[in-house]
């Protein structure tokens, strides 16, 4: 079933959710749970925020780990029907979904630019006038105003102005790819694009040394058009799949894990690589080191489920993935193996260290 | 005949966003002010567009231009019949909410718990005022559980140093316990409008409730109203809000016959009510000096009771002893009990689009 990404879906019992696929179960959204009430269950590990009249935890997955793992241990029983068990995998990683029923309000980026960009100048505040130029910006290139949206906190409501970032999404991964050619060349008074130096210190601060090169993540990083400063406010856009366009129907196959493991290859194709899930297709796989049950698998594909690993890598550059090896058996065609990035249980365990893709510079 | 919390944000099954408009409501409606509602409803010039959770929504506005006002009324009330209450009881109507048609209701008393919950190091600067402005008022010994948030305080769509931070206080001996506190409480971040101030915003801010006060006068009224005050450059607004054990008046259990426009004078003889929506002056000597229309009969054996007022502008106007100077639409009370009298109402919805809006006041004689 497809549902966009990136919209944001409020519950019945007064949940904030993230939708974090374009494939869904049937009768389930898959999603993050972004903000989530502190009447059942809470913690101090993790920040507060007060949000639509109520006291919320904000789902942080990079603070402590062991009490990460109590609070969703916590979460599970106190929202049981939020987990959801895949029957598609042969060992279920760790999914959060909203059964239909418990959907108090799904928000949806498109109708709410639509609706932004009808109103009058004069009743914009200073964020929201920032939000509509930039959009004039992205709309000179042959795109048109129904192939964006505006998610989270523009969307809610619940912004700060000069605090907040504006999270842009683009339906269709075609359109994405070319309004990312068309910020290539593009100029514009107020756009600024991360500068070498910005990129250095993000790198330093999320301990991207760990696992990558810095000149060559600087690199990479530097080249991507996706995130940027209009008039000083940091701006992100997403792409999201539209029905016609998802690389894997959800339900269509079936993901038996075969260990944890390195591996390195050749990318191939990164035109999925824009979306939540995202993938890269790769050729001329090595195994580099894992679980020995992984070692010789033809790894066809690296999927990932952070935004960090959007554009990373082009055709023909070499990337090294660490993740869950998983066999996919399709209803139709030849079954394969690909790395898995970023299920929701890695950030559960030493996985979340040393789950990673990187560009090699050779 | 039903409570309801006066000043409470309710949400509705096609979009609106409305603010309860009394503690006293007809059996299946709640009494509202639409606050925000679908853009298409009403179209025209001089709206205030917000956007607000995905949608832009006009801001429903009853002190703009009456000619237009009478416009998207009309709109309004041809797309949404079901959101005006025909009253039987005062032959007038009133924007309500069918029941049925609630979607949400925001609890401004479970907000503020919620948020004093909140540790003060995830609070932004806008939320760390208002827990400071909490802290303050609960000094006067009004707990905090009969306080509450309402308004963008509420709903998280405030902007910090712009928006106001609107209090609600639950109880009428606990809004005078906060409002008799305010009078000579000090604080270094709390300042009340000097008499320049005042003068520079009724110059500033002309409306039909302002027309009848020379700035002297306004200003006179005004320094002493403890409602609205700044908390650190933020405006703060205190509205309060009526018990079910104390409401002044059940819907439903008194008959009010509509006479016309009338301009009164009257002595108050208690003030005590007057801080709530709808607040009223009980009064003595109660005397018409103008009639504003030539088929206004009345009977001279029953005396004028009581000034009511629905706009916030007229509460807390006058104090007991004060000769007061009212206009408003002239009603014949029948009680369910005792003697029939007379009162004077301010503020129905009505009086915004028909010669009443710039005739309407209450003024005391201070």
């Amino acid at each position: 079933m497809h549902f966009y990404e990136s919209s944001v879906i409020t519950t019945t019992d007064g949940l904030h959710c993230q939708v974090y696929g374009n494939e869904h179960p049937d009768d389930k959204i898959l999603v993050k749970p972004k903000y989530i009430p502190t009447d059942k269950i809470s913690s101090d590990s993790l920040p507060y925020r007060f949000i639509s009249g109520r006291k919320m935890n904000r789902l942080d997955l990079w603070t402590d780990k062991d009490k990460l793992k109590q609070y969703i241990d916590a979460f599970t029983k106190a929202y049981p029907e939020y987990i959801f068990k895949s029957p598609m995998h042969e060992k279920s990683p760790l999914f959060f979904v909203i059964p239909k029923k418990n959907i108090e309000r799904a928000y949806s980026p498109r109708v709410g630019l639509a609706e932004l960009m009808s109103m009058p100048n004069k009743d914009l505040d200073d964020h929201l006038r920032k939000v509509v130029d930039l959009m004039s910006f992205l709309l000179k290139n042959d795109l048109e105003l129904k192939d964006f949206g505006v998610t989270y906190s523009t969307l809610m409501g619940h912004y700060s102005p000069n605090m907040s970032d504006i999270n842009i999404v683009v339906y269709g991964k075609d359109k994405f790819w070319k309004l990312m050619r068309y910020l290539q060349e593009a100029k514009h008074e107020n756009l600024k694009w991360k500068t070498y130096e910005e990129w250095e210190q993000f790198y330093k601060k999320r301990n991207r040394h760990m696992i990558h090169k810095k000149e060559v993540y600087i690199q990479n990083m530097y080249r991507k058009k996706s995130e940027g400063f209009f008039k000083e406010t940091l701006f992100i856009i997403f792409a999201v799949e539209n029905p016609d366009e998802v690389w894997f129907k959800w339900g269509e196959e079936k993901y038996n894990q075969m260990g944890i493991a390195r591996f390195k290859g050749t990318v191939i194709d990164n035109k999925d690589s824009i979306v939540r899930p995202g993938c890269y297709e790769i050729t001329d796989t090595e195994f580099i080191d894992g679980d020995e049950s992984c070692k010789g698998l033809p790894v066809k594909k690296v999927v990932f489920y952070s935004r960090d690993y959007c554009m990373l890598a082009y055709p023909k550059e070499k990337i090294e993935a660490s993740g869950v090896v998983e066999e996919i058996i399709p209803k139709k065609g030849e079954k394969y193996y690909r790395v898995v990035v970023g299920y929701f249980d890695a950030y559960l365990s030493k996985r979340r260290d040393e789950e990673y893709i990187r560009v090699l510079d050779d | 005949m039903v409570h309801f919390y006066e000043s409470i944000l309710i949400d509705t099954v096609d979009g609106l966003q409305c603010k309860s408009y009394s503690n006293e409501h007809p059996e299946g409606y709640i009494i509202v002010k639409p606050k925000y509602i679908p853009k298409n409803v009403i179209e025209g010039e001089g709206l205030k567009y917000r956007f607000l959770f995905e949608k832009c929504l006009v801001r429903f506005n009853l002190f703009i231009k009456k000619e237009k006002l009478l416009v998207y009324i009309d709109q309004f009330k041809k797309k949404f019949p079901d959101y005006v209450y025909h009253c039987k009881d005062t032959k007038n109507w009133f924007f309500a909410v069918p029941k049925e048609k609630i979607k949400k209701i925001h609890d401004s008393r479970k907000g503020l718990s919620e948020l004093m919950q909140v540790p003060k190091k995830d609070l932004d600067e806008y939320l760390t005022l208002v827990r400071e402005l909490i802290d303050f008022l609960t000094k006067s010994g009004v707990s905090v559980n009969d306080l509450g948030i309402t308004h963008s305080t509420l709903m998280g769509n405030y902007t910090p140093k712009k928006s106001d931070i609107d209090i609600i206080i639950y109880g009428k001996d606990n809004g005078w316990k906060i409002l008799d506190y305010l009078k000579t409480a000090k604080h270094k971040k709390l300042h009340w409008k000097t008499d320049e101030e005042w003068g520079e915003y009724y110059k500033e801010h002309q409306t039909s409730e302002t027309v009848h006060f020379t700035e002297e006068e306004y200003v006179k009224h005004m320094r002493r109203k403890r409602y609205e005050g700044m908390f650190s450059s933020t405006v703060f607004t205190l509205f309060t809000v009526e018990e079910p054990n104390e409401t002044w008046f059940k819907w439903g259990e008194d008959k009010f016959d509509p006479i016309g426009a009338v301009t009164i004078k009257g002595t108050v003889a208690d003030h005590y009510n007057s801080h709530v929506r709808p607040g009223y002056y009980e009064i003595t000597n109660g005397k018409i000096i103008y009639k504003h229309g030539k088929d206004i009969k009345i009977d001279n054996s029953l005396k004028i009771k009581r000034v009511v007022t629905f706009s916030i502008p007229f509460v807390q106007q006058a104090l007991k002893g004060e000769e007061i100077t009212a206009c408003g639409l002239l009603e014949l009370v029948t009680p369910k009990s005792g003697e029939k009298y007379y009162r004077v109402v301010v503020g129905y919805f009505d009086a915004y689009i028909t010669d009443r809006r710039e005739k309407e006041l209450i003024k005391s004689d201070i």
